[in-house]
């Protein structure tokens, strides 16, 4: 009886101290609610979301847009492309913009790149949710324009003008594309192809008025 | 208060404390995982899945030690003080089987019932939840990344669902969208047919609650030398447990259906000893 008592006592001692230390010493409580509980993984919902594709100067509750943004774009087009673990939907994704700009990285890397884009630059960000830096994963709220809080997501971000000034332009699409009709890899590339044209061709009409531009 | 009253109480409040996360209302998002199964993707949901982080953790051949550890050690802590009673007094898909049990109260007493119910295949077959634990939720995304929750009916009813109501015309299913539905479509048919059918052969988080059972301070036991075995206790047991001759069974979740049931009040709940 006795001994049955002190293997309890034991077992609560090294549970409650084990979990107690993971709290206090690791940063599993915020993994767990900023890569699991605050993002979807949209597959796992079974849904994709049923978004337009128009490119707005609005962001998500009016936010700023971020500081690397906003260098990158001096450059090119910006394409930030959110990515997870555990996410059917962004296995399906992954290889399809890795053929898109003809690159090669690891799911879990983080990843950044300045692409030729049929003769023009682009800076692709890549952003495991599960694997990258506070700054990079809260870039997603702000392009989130249709507040789906999912993943995967891809955010193109170019240059608009707008009452005379020429300021970041963007659209996000989610999943695996198929709402936008493209239902095979091959319809998914040329969907990415077709947006990326379309932004290079804003952002060539708009970058001699962009204040950063180098 | 009678202790079924209370333990729907206990239910219902912690079914709202589940829903606490819906944004602005008041959007209490945390990084916890819930001792018990429910979804994420609940629009109102507060924390995680248990399975979710577990299989994040190992998805395709990678491995995180924190996300592994800390669902276990969160149900580890709870399995330790009250063993699966988690599964009677606080998860919603109890509470949602409970509303279920009635009916399939009237379809044990059928013929065909009592003789499956009976089978000696029965009591193997509830090893079907730990091996989906290990099977769906563990090996399976490690090795190709298939993911239970990609087709789980507990995610299509909490989180799937609600998102389509609250969202009209906002998403379209996806190529898991068919399978899940089946799947739903099946654990529904389940828990009207048997009761408590979900926790006794399919829940992973049952699965992993079931063994703290062995050493949980808070458990049920049963006076077994001045039992007269009418078996009152073993008919109103949720979990068809044979209650007479159960020693710290894994399949009890602590409703204390039986305590109430014994009519020679043999049938207690002790809080130490084994």
């Amino acid at each position: 009886m006795k001994k049955f008592f002190a293997l309890q006592v034991c077992a609560l001692v090294l549970v409650s101290g084990a979990l107690g230390g993971m709290f206090a010493l690791t940063p599993v409580y915020d993994e767990v609610r900023s890569g699991i509980v605050l993002v979807l993984c949209l597959s796992c919902l079974k849904l994709e979301p049923k978004t337009n594709v128009v490119f707005t100067f609005e962001t998500a509750d009016a936010r700023p847009h971020p500081e690397f943004v906003l260098e990158n774009l001096s450059l090119g087009p910006v394409f930030l492309h959110y990515s997870g673990d555990a996410c059917a939907g962004c296995d399906v994704m992954y290889p399809v913009v890795k053929d898109l700009f003809d690159i090669e990285f690891g799911k879990q890397d983080m990843f950044h790149s300045i692409i030729n884009f049929e003769n023009t630059s682009v800076a692709y960000i890549y952003v495991n949710i599960h694997h990258t830096v506070t700054e990079l994963r809260d870039a997603q709220v702000v392009y989130d324009k249709d507040h789906i809080g999912g993943i995967p997501m891809f955010t193109i971000v170019t240059l608009g003008y707008d009452n005379g000034v020429v300021k970041p332009k963007y659209t996000s699409v989610y999943g695996t594309l198929t709402v936008y009709g493209s239902e095979t890899d091959a319809q998914r590339l040329v969907f990415l192809q077709q947006l990326m044209r379309q932004s290079i061709e804003m952002y060539n009409q708009n970058k001699a008025g962009y204040p950063h531009h180098q | 208060m009678k202790l079924q009253i209370k333990r729907l109480i206990s239910q219902i409040i912690l079914f709202f404390s589940a829903n606490l996360g819906y944004p602005g209302y008041p959007g209490l998002k945390t990084g916890f995982c819930y001792p018990f199964f429910y979804c994420q993707a609940c629009p109102s949901a507060t924390s995680a899945c248990p399975l979710r982080s577990l299989e994040q953790s190992v998805d395709k051949g990678s491995f995180s030690w924190r996300l592994l550890l800390f669902p276990l050690l969160i149900i580890g802590v709870l399995g330790v003080l009250t063993g699966r009673a988690v599964c009677a007094w606080a998860c919603p898909i109890g509470l949602l089987q409970r509303g279920t049990g009635r009916v399939a109260r009237k379809v044990k007493k059928t013929s065909l019932a009592r003789k499956l119910g009976t089978h000696k295949a029965e009591k193997y077959f509830r090893y079907t939840k730990y091996v989906l634990l290990i099977s769906l939720v563990i090996v399976t995304s490690y090795l190709i990344g298939f993911i239970f929750t990609d087709i789980c009916p507990v995610g299509f009813l909490t989180g799937t669902i609600p998102v389509l109501i609250l969202n009209p015309g906002k998403f379209v299913p996806n190529f898991f969208f068919p399978v899940a539905l089946v799947i739903f479509v099946l654990f529904f048919i389940l828990i009207f047919l048997i009761e408590r059918g979900w926790c006794r052969y399919f829940c992973p988080v049952g699965a992993m609650l079931g063994p703290f059972n062995k050493i949980s301070f808070y458990h049920i036991a049963v006076n077994a030398k001045e039992c007269v075995h009418c078996n009152v206790c073993s008919y109103v047991c949720p979990m068809g447990i044979d209650v007479p001759n159960m020693h710290r069974d894994p399949e009890c979740i602590l409703c204390g259906k039986c305590v109430t049931a014994c009519p020679n009040k043999l049938i207690t709940f002790e809080r130490m000893g084994r």
